[in-house]
């Protein structure tokens, strides 16, 4: 008995089908997601499905506000809001320092601004001046303008670090799987033109120089989702720093994946006109949010140096062995 | 040996360690008490050979307590339980300070295939001796002219009445000079048959007209080895598989030498790492950074290998992802060790420098053995993008 490549799951299938027919806030509502994520902590399936909505999104080069939403998922209830809450998600700005992003088209919803070092302030967000900002993806992206220095802080810094760790991880989490489906769809797009494009009498995917970059590519997918599928499974009992080398995983490896995409496209995957630019815009977007790869991967580095005699357990346990 | 049945039971063989969190508990107790082969088996040893008879000692050690008997089936000198019992095992045995597995991997790689295509009644005599270290095993595919293309082979195996003679030349065949026994792919058709026309053997190495020869490797250390067989004879029914069915035997052998064995090689790595954090410096912390997302994925990549196997089943083309990504965890780390310290290649004053040089220059090759780097990534393109030939 061999097993070959793992069919995708029934739930990432349907979610792809409803953004392909919808806008990505629709086909939250039509897929149940937000049932989904009612029961993330204790249902592993459920959690997969939230998670898997998120693959199929970038896939399908989606937008919505399911990210702030699963952000917001670990502090629901916390204020008594009646209303959908979401939050933002933080990128730090070279110029400016720490920012607060709006994923997805901006509603009428109360918003969290997490302010570490300070704590997390719930506001409404036609408060705020907001600016749009992104790059050619389709995924909507404001960013706050306002000064956040003086908002009323509704949940004090003690009580946020433990909410704000599973904030970030299940943030983390979901845009790995996001960045993995963009670059499938960015390498699918070069697969196939592989397999059409004829140079020399042959179609370039003969080329064993060519097969090798696809090939490559291939293997930096298949790294991005065993990791993402043992992560999903453990969660919410992470190793440490888990959150951190998934998204720099996603990070490094998604962008790896679209440059050997676009080499083997060649000049007209450089167009605005072909698509590829759109999934790999997406991926550099993603890439951005809470801690580019190549930040996360010095963090990590430093961490586990600094602790040298002390190190954090990187060994995958008997229960990472277990899980799922 | 500890299995008679006089006196209470070694906690080992408690059969409660049939469940793996129970087993993964008591074996962690039992290396806590810092177990003189465990310690053994920790120091570094200055050549190959020491480096054997260290494993052979903790080996011995491992099946005497029982240890060493789960994830292999009672038929065959095991006590049951399945392949994540050697995977907490090893990992166990890598975070208690011991450094690699030497001839002991061929258990991963060779053991499932032995024991599910083998001669059954065979493999229950000989695969206790493996277990307990006295009686090791090597891995006959490569030759001079069949290296990648393997189908090329062309050491030949006749029929002579009830037994076979094999003459023909392996290389490059890890660990031979310690073994016992060899797995030895042959040729039983012609070679235009190419991979249809294989049968794998079991040959006796202490048999007349076999000669091993070690050979010196440009990191100090000589566990490969070139063998030849001048007419040698291997009775009948020492088959793995059937007869010409040798593709079949070796497609299993390597969806463990490229899949699950990267869930034991990858334990062995973490440890390396967290030895080498100490000596870490800044300017090379952006090579430690990617060395950890392949080590991860690495992890996952092979708890996945673990799961499949434990089912019954093999990965595949896909354990060329689990092989691909192994290759760039191990050069990853030691790049970002070199990187970290010079002295080790020019000047490595201790024990710990040696070992760690000779371990930096074996992960310069870590992508040409199991299948070379490039036919991964063939298998990969081929198989499973199914690209146009």
């Amino acid at each position: 008995m061999t097993l070959v490549e793992d069919p995708d799951s029934l739930f990432l299938r349907s979610a792809q089908n409803a953004l392909r027919s919808t806008d990505g806030d629709e086909a939250l509502r039509a897929l149940g997601w937000r049932d989904l994520l009612g029961s993330l902590e204790e249902d592993p399936d459920a959690r997969l499905g939230v998670l898997a909505y998120f693959q199929a999104q970038g896939r399908e080069l989606g937008s919505s506000g399911a990210l702030g939403e699963l952000m917001a998922h670990p502090y629901a209830g916390l204020f008594g809001e009646d209303r959908a809450v979401t939050a933002t998600v933080g990128r730090r700005s070279a110029r400016r320092g720490n920012r607060a992003i709006v994923v997805g088209t901006p509603g009428s919803n109360g918003i969290l601004i997490d302010r570490p070092g300070h704590g997390i302030s719930l506001v409404s967000l036609d408060t705020l001046e907001l600016r749009p900002i992104g790059f050619s993806d389709g995924l909507a992206l404001h960013e706050i303008e306002s000064d956040l220095t003086d908002l009323p802080i509704s949940l004090g810094e003690a009580q946020a670090v433990a909410l704000r760790e599973r904030s970030v991880q299940l943030g983390r989490l979901a845009i790995a799987y996001e960045i993995l489906g963009a670059a499938e769809t960015a390498l699918a797009g070069a697969v196939q033109h592989a397999r059409d494009r004829t140079q020399f009498g042959q179609p370039i995917g003969h080329f064993q120089a060519v097969r090798h970059l696809l090939a490559s590519a291939r293997v930096d997918a298949a790294a991005i989702e065993a990791l993402a599928h043992l992560s999903a499974g453990q969660y919410p009992a992470l190793p440490p720093m888990r959150d951190a080398i998934l998204k720099a995983l996603a990070g490094r490896n998604g962008r790896r994946i679209c440059e050997r995409s676009l080499q083997v496209l060649g000049a007209m995957g450089f167009t605005a006109e072909h698509e590829h630019h759109r999934s790999h815009s997406r991926v550099l977007v993603l890439d951005a949010l809470l801690g580019t790869s190549s930040s996360l991967a010095h963090h990590i580095a430093v961490t586990l140096r600094e602790s040298a005699g002390v190190v954090p357990d990187l060994n995958l346990s008997v229960a990472a062995l277990r899980a799922n | 040996m500890s299995m008679s049945s006089l006196g209470p039971p070694a906690p080992a063989e408690d059969a409660a360690h049939a469940d793996i969190t129970s087993f993964a508990a008591a074996f962690e107790a039992w290396l806590l008490s810092r177990p003189a082969g465990v310690v053994g088996a920790s120091f570094p040893q200055p050549t190959t050979g020491a480096r054997m008879e260290t494993m052979r000692r903790l080996m011995s050690d491992l099946f005497a307590e029982g240890w060493g008997r789960w994830g292999w089936p009672e038929a065959f000198g095991g006590l049951g339980g399945t392949i994540l019992h050697r995977a907490v095992m090893w990992e166990g045995l890598a975070r208690h300070g011991v450094g690699g597995m030497a001839a002991f991997e061929h258990l991963e790689v060779l053991g499932p295939t032995l024991l599910a295509m083998g001669p059954p009644e065979f493999c229950a005599q000989a695969f206790p001796g493996f277990l307990d270290g006295t009686e090791t095993w090597a891995q006959g595919f490569s030759e001079p002219d069949a290296g990648s293309d393997l189908a090329a082979l062309r050491t030949r195996a006749t029929l002579d009445g009830d037994v076979y003679r094999i003459s023909g030349r392996k290389i490059w065949t890890s660990w031979a000079r310690f073994a016992r026994w060899s797995l030895v792919l042959a040729r039983t058709d012609t070679v235009e048959s190419r991979h249809r026309g294989v049968t794998a053997f079991i040959v006796d190495l202490r048999s007349p007209g076999v000669e091993i020869r070690s050979i010196a490797q440009a990191n100090g250390h000589d566990e490969l080895a070139e063998v030849t067989f001048d007419d040698v004879v291997v009775p009948g029914d020492r088959l793995i598989g059937s007869l010409n069915g040798g593709w079949a035997v070796a497609m299993h052998i390597l969806s463990s030498e490229r899949g699950t064995f990267a869930w034991f090689r990858q334990c062995f790595l973490l440890q390396h790492l967290q030895r080498m954090l100490q000596w870490g410096t800044p300017e090379a912390d952006g090579l430690l950074g990617d060395a950890v997302l392949d080590l991860a994925s690495v992890g996952a990549l092979s708890i996945d290998a673990l799961r499949v196997h434990e089912h019954g089943a093999t990965l595949g083309p896909r354990a060329a992802f689990t092989k691909l990504v192994l290759c760039a965890a191990e050069q990853g780390l030691f790049n970002w060790a070199l990187a970290s310290d010079a002295d080790v290649i020019i000047d490595p004053v201790d024990e710990r420098g040696l070992d760690l040089r000779a371990a930096y220059l074996f992960s310069r090759i870590v992508t040409v053995y199991g299948g070379s780097q490039q036919m991964q990534l063939d298998t990969v393109a081929k198989q499973i993008l199914q690209l146009p030939a």
